[in-house]
């Protein structure tokens, strides 16, 4: 074998380009959050400011009317989670547990919906949302949501429930219980961290979205916060920049953060549910 | 549930439970994702005005101004170039990220989690910061480039057509990497440490066992992330609108930028529609070859 730190040397030099390049839109958005203001447009620009304003953050949280968008952004992305989850188990436990006609289809029904990108059909979206008066509320985007996630939802909640032994239940059966029992005392408490890890993954997915956001709603007491933060960029003439980049730390760091904490089970889940 | 309620005729509950269960879904894909799907499908052969009203059935006109508009070739030629190079870049440098992150060394995990960081921040906010980080007087990748004797004169990197569409492929590949490690790495633990062992004592090297033992293996997961990759690329909308909108002068418009300001700025819904309903079969294609894939895979590990 060879020498352990040599060779793990030798693998943090072969990624090093790789994570130097990860990291850079990190350390630009640290590096020009806190700069104050004169500095940020300074030539030549230089990583490190000459003082560190936090108060740059609490600036722009008032400038920029960050707050309510963070807001808006956490009421949507919990209610599509939840509302996506309501309706994905039971179809996920029928799929996975219950021999029926149609099963295959239901799957590859599936898997077709699973790979239509909201652009594609935006149009067609934003037509049926004016159509049913939701044009600009944010009801319109959980729909959107839950719909788009549906599919996605479905297909790994139903890889995990194949690995949940059945007999589990089936003894429950025999011992006499309600299917309602069954489900809350048996399945549901095997099934939890299936579905933990798939509401992070529909939470990070609403948290994150973009498209439908821009195109569903008008009003700017109505952003989220991907939206809210594009606004300070796109279509202006004078941008400022240190605002700009204090509400984009604020916004990817927590989901960043959730990310590398369950980085081992949301990757294990991923592979049983997209692979299988 | 419907079970427990009924269980007189059980039969007929028993029977039905499974629809029962998976009806919501159903309903809810049609109300969605269907009907959209087929509004956009008929306002395409029809003639329709700038508000939407449809009128009469105008002999697929829509999609004969589409084929014959001046920057529909360039738009899907640049989709395929951006689709091919994203794709292609990322799985040719996942593999070897993969394999690198399947070795044992020190501080693995902390490599894993920096290489999967890209995928929970949101497309735009990354867009948002590239946006920024290249701007051509005040951006940190002239001043880094400078600092490092690399650069004379400060480009303004968005703003050059020939630069433009390249950085965008490359932050493309960027933020592609982590799901497509992710699986291959899935692939990887998967394998038998038993046969490479027998492999070496029989004087297979390095190369010869990623060859002709590892290559074939992971093949499926490979099959899986292309045609995945490829769908999420052809898809990618807001990196480029964020960081270029389609400018300088259209040069890094791909056909899903094109059709949002079809749709929303030029307010052209007839070939919006007719554009949509054309990515929609050339997804449709790309998922029953990506749904075959699946179902043959699953097929083997089952």
């Amino acid at each position: 074998m060879e020498h352990p730190v040599r060779k793990s040397l030798l693998m943090w030099l072969l990624l090093s380009p790789l994570v130097i390049l990860i990291l850079f839109p990190f350390a630009v958005m640290v590096s020009t959050a806190v700069k104050p203001r004169v500095e940020v447009l300074m030539y030549p620009p230089s990583w490190f400011p000459s003082e560190i304003r936090l108060q740059n953050f609490v600036d722009m949280w008032q400038a920029t009317r960050l707050g309510p968008a963070v807001m808006n952004s956490l009421l949507v992305s919990i209610a599509a989670t939840v509302l996506c989850l309501l309706v994905a188990i039971p179809a996920a436990y029928a799929a996975a547990r219950m021999e029926f006609t149609g099963r295959k289809l239901f799957r590859q029904f599936l898997l077709v919906t699973q790979m239509l990108s909201p652009i594609v059909l935006v149009l067609g979206i934003f037509r049926l949302m004016a159509k049913m008066g939701f044009v600009d509320q944010l009801p319109a985007l959980v729909l959107a949501y839950v719909a788009f996630n549906l599919a996605f939802s479905v297909w790994m909640l139903q890889a995990y429930f194949q690995t949940i032994p059945k007999e589990l239940e089936e003894a429950a059966t025999l011992d006499g219980a309600s299917t309602m029992q069954r489900m809350r005392l048996i399945f549901l408490p095997l099934a939890a961290p299936a579905i933990g890890i798939t509401a992070v993954f529909i939470f990070i997915y609403c948290w994150n979205e973009f498209v439908l956001a821009m195109t569903l709603l008008r009003s700017p007491e109505k952003s989220t916060l991907t939206l809210q933060t594009f606004s300070l960029v796109g279509g202006r003439y004078q941008v400022e920049w240190d605002h700009v980049m204090a509400a984009t730390l604020v916004a990817s760091v927590p989901v960043a953060a959730i990310f590398a904490l369950l980085q081992r089970s949301l990757v294990s889940g991923l592979t049983v549910g997209a692979v299988k | 549930m419907n079970r427990a309620r009924a269980p007189a005729n059980g039969k007929i509950g028993r029977a039905s439970a499974p629809y029962l269960l998976i009806l919501p879904s159903i309903l809810f894909a049609f109300w969605i994702i269907g009907y959209p799907i087929y509004d956009m499908a008929n306002m395409s052969v029809h003639a329709v005005n700038r508000f939407g009203k449809t009128a009469a059935f105008n002999d697929f006109a829509n999609y004969q101004r589409l084929f014959s508009h001046q920057l529909f070739i360039g738009c899907l030629i640049r989709t395929l170039v951006w689709t091919v190079f994203v794709v292609g870049g990322t799985v040719l440098l996942s593999v070897p990220i993969a394999l690198i992150l399947n070795e044992k060394f020190f501080g693995r995990t902390l490599a894993r989690i920096i290489i999967m960081l890209p995928w929970a921040v949101s497309l735009t906010m990354t867009g948002i910061v590239w946006r920024w980080s290249l701007n051509g007087q005040f951006g940190m990748v002239n001043a880094t480039l400078r600092e490092f004797g690399l650069q004379d004169t400060p480009i303004e990197w968005l703003a050059t057509s020939t630069a433009a569409f390249p950085i965008l492929i490359a932050i493309g590949i960027l933020v592609s990497i982590p799901f497509t490690v992710t699986v291959i790495l899935g692939g990887l633990s998967s394998l038998q440490a038993d046969v490479f062992e027998a492999a070496r004592i029989d004087g297979a090297t390095a190369w010869q066992r990623f060859r002709y033992l590892t290559l074939p293996l992971i093949r499926p997961f490979l099959n899986i992330v292309l045609v995945l990759n490829f769908i999420y690329v052809f898809n990618s909308f807001p990196l480029i609108w964020v960081m270029t909108q389609g400018d300088p002068a259209n040069s890094t418009d791909i056909l899903v930028t094109w059709l949002y300001k079809l749709a929303f700025r030029y307010g052209e819904l007839g070939i919006a529609s007719a554009l949509s309903i054309v990515m929609f079969v050339i997804l449709l294609a790309l998922t029953i070859t990506y749904a075959a894939l699946a179902m043959r895979n699953e097929r083997s590990t089952a």
